[in-house]
């Protein structure tokens, strides 16, 4: 298993280099570039000024050579500067990166832990008004766009009733962690809305399948109690593709979270990113996609070994 | 009485779907005798199971016994199992302990997350005392006299790891775990090859002898009935047609359908000539039932008596059977 473990982390090295070459095409090929972005549109400028910028930059060369420029950079652990100010991108992402784990951390936990929950209730009391009306609520959560959610929670909770902040994660006036928790509280939910909708109904019909199986039957035969054949022997069948589906949705929440970063004013990567697109902040735009691309890689492989250790029946690497 | 160790009487089992009734089982009785065992004998769809599963009370939910008694002869004094709550305690008590079951296929039966010593050593947890390393080493000790080699090993291997033979050993394994009075086997060898069909059935035997365990086999293959058999139910349709010891209706069977039943079964050393008769037509619809004998649409002696349902009669005090002509038949009994 360690070998097959390390096998794959050697094969993510090629594939994430791989996937930003195709990324790196992708901002080439898209008009314009760092320099018509630093002048002012309202100045007229000299050409020849504009091609010694260029020059000057590094921007001439052809798109492999400056390829490679940027991935010896980063395989050094240098992201370059923001083209926006000049800041940079490893301290701007240091900053920003602990906000959007925050966020998604807390998310994905509450939405793992209320969607099995919630999903198992539903397969258990299949045919009943609960079932019926966990269904309707999570047909509704599924289908409705999150930042309608987000902007629904702020009118009602932030604006008519005061109870929690518009927006933003910490505050010049904050001492303590535990203050900026009132803060957290809504983007979190808001965000966990559909991801706990998705794994509710997933988890009822994976807990409807186990359940219809034989040995659920033989379970029953043995003279087991109805909670240990249903949670021991049911939920830990269906637990499997659950667990599954979960680690899948672990890198939509970082793209979940550009649009619920956006509603709530939150400082993480996710706003980063949608400032620096609208920039054409080359350099960022590049780090947060290959950021997003290794952890993607990393998490499939998280799955891979987590599935092998809650069902015997997968062994790793055809031993 | 005493060597009855459960009786079923006039068991009615319906089932419901989509608001029409499905008589699954339709008044049925027999006996399950202590250390004998009762082949009952059926196509697909007769009742075979449903009857097994209103026994163990693990009915599906759109379910119900409607009428008829189930007693189970205890030590303790009868029990009423129809009386009983699906999965109240008192059901589960004896489920598992005292009556226990093995399904048809060990492929699907066992848990596949859960190692084989886990799964046995839940029915010891929950039925007796034992814990710990006690209970540890009595799985093992199953385990061995089930013929399962290195079963220090094995306890801790989980069931994709053994094969289809030792899988069903490790189900009867579970069944037998509490010493129960009666097992019950659905059809415990189909999905078997028949090498290891003979070795389950011998120590099913085995069992048999030594803990004076009665035993119902549910079974189609007719060849099973004549090796293992002490008695023999054959059903169709919801109702026992025919039933008595093996020799009875082996040897004398009084019902048209029992006798298709065994010209159907090719002989060995008959050779390839041999006539091998096909019951003609198919089973009916459960939904929509013929009216009286059940088989007569399919039977070749039908006459007009047979539009109302037969009684059931004994022609001899062992041997019983469903039919308005049992008396030609009994007289031709070959």
């Amino acid at each position: 298993m360690l070998t097959y473990i390390i096998r794959r982390l050697l094969i993510i090295v090629p594939m994430a280099i791989g996937i930003s070459f195709l990324i790196f095409l992708a901002l080439d090929l898209s008009p314009g570039d760092a320099v018509t972005r630093m002048l002012n549109p309202m100045q007229s400028v000299d050409p020849d000024r504009i091609e010694e910028l260029r020059r000057a930059l590094g921007l001439d060369a052809p798109m492999i050579v400056r390829y490679w420029i940027w991935l010896s950079n980063v395989l050094q652990g240098n992201f370059g500067r923001t083209l926006t100010g000049g800041v940079p991108i490893t301290r701007t992402l240091l900053e920003r990166l602990p906000a959007t784990l925050e966020l998604s951390a807390v998310a994905l936990l509450l939405s793992s832990i209320f969607g099995a929950i919630l999903g198992t209730i539903s397969a258990l009391k299949r045919g009943t008004a609960t079932d019926n009306a966990l269904t309707v609520a999570g047909m509704i959560g599924v289908s409705i766009p999150e930042f309608f959610f987000g902007l629904v929670a702020i009118v009602i909770f932030a604006l008519n009733l005061q109870w929690l902040p518009v927006g933003g994660r910490l505050l010049p006036s904050y001492t303590s962690y535990w203050d900026h928790i009132p803060n957290l509280l809504m983007p979190a939910l808001v965000l966990s809305i559909m991801m706990t909708a998705g794994v509710m109904r997933y988890a009822r019909s994976a807990m409807l399948d186990a359940l219809s199986r034989e040995f659920i039957k033989t379970a029953r035969s043995k003279g087991l109690p109805e909670w240990r054949v249903n949670l021991l022997h049911g939920f830990r069948v269906a637990l499997t593709p659950v667990i599954v589906l979960i680690g899948f949705r672990l890198p939509m929440l970082i793209g979940g979270s550009v649009i619920i970063e956006q509603v709530f004013q939150w400082p993480g990567i996710g706003q980063w990113f949608v400032m620096a697109v609208r920039a054409k902040d080359l350099p960022v735009v590049m780090t947060v996609a290959l950021l997003t691309v290794v952890l993607v890689l990393v998490v499939s492989l998280v799955i891979d070994i987590l599935t092998a250790i809650i069902d015997p029946r997968v062994r790793l690497g055809g031993e | 009485m005493s060597d009855v160790a459960l009786s079923v009487r006039n068991l009615k089992t319906f089932f419901y779907t989509n608001q029409r009734c499905n008589k699954a089982v339709n008044g049925v009785s027999f006996d399950i005798k202590k250390g004998k065992t009762l082949c009952v004998v059926g196509e697909s769809g007769c009742g075979k199971s449903v009857t097994a599963a209103a026994i163990m009370q693990l009915l599906p939910r759109l379910s119900r016994i409607e009428e008829g008694s189930i007693t189970y002869h205890s030590e303790r004094g009868d029990i009423h199992i129809e009386k009983l709550e699906r999965n109240g305690k008192p059901m589960r008590s004896i489920r598992g302990a005292e009556i226990s079951m093995i399904f048809q296929d060990p492929m699907t039966a066992l848990n596949p997350v859960f190692t084989i010593g886990f799964q046995i050593a839940e029915n010891l947890r929950y039925h007796t005392k034992l814990r710990g390393h006690l209970l540890a080493a009595k799985v093992v000790d199953l385990l061995r006299t089930m013929g399962i080699p290195l079963p220090e090993r094995r306890i801790n291997e989980y069931p994709h790891q053994f094969s289809g033979g030792m899988r069903q050993r490790a189900m009867i394994a579970m069944a037998m775990a509490c010493n129960p009075k009666i097992l019950i086997a659905d059809e415990p060898t189909t999905a078997l090859d028949v090498t290891i069909q003979a070795q389950i059935f011998e120590l099913m035997t085995v069992l048999k002898q030594e803990h004076g365990t009665a035993i119902m086999l549910i079974t189609h293959d007719m060849g099973v009935v004549a090796e293992l058999a002490d008695d023999v139910a054959v059903m169709y349709m919801g109702n026992i047609v025919e039933a008595g010891t093996v020799e009875d209706v082996l040897r004398r069977p009084v019902h048209p359908y029992t006798r298709a039943l065994l010209a159907s079964m090719p002989v060995l050393g008959r050779g390839r000539g041999q006539n091998i008769e096909a019951i003609p037509g198919s089973t009916p619809d459960p939904f929509d039932r013929p009216k009286g004998c059940q088989f007569a649409p399919r039977c070749p002696y039908k006459i007009d008596a047979c539009e109302q349902m037969p009684a059931e009669t004994h022609t001899t005090p062992t041997h019983r059977v469903m039919c308005w002509r049992y008396e030609e038949f009994a007289a031709n009994a070959t």
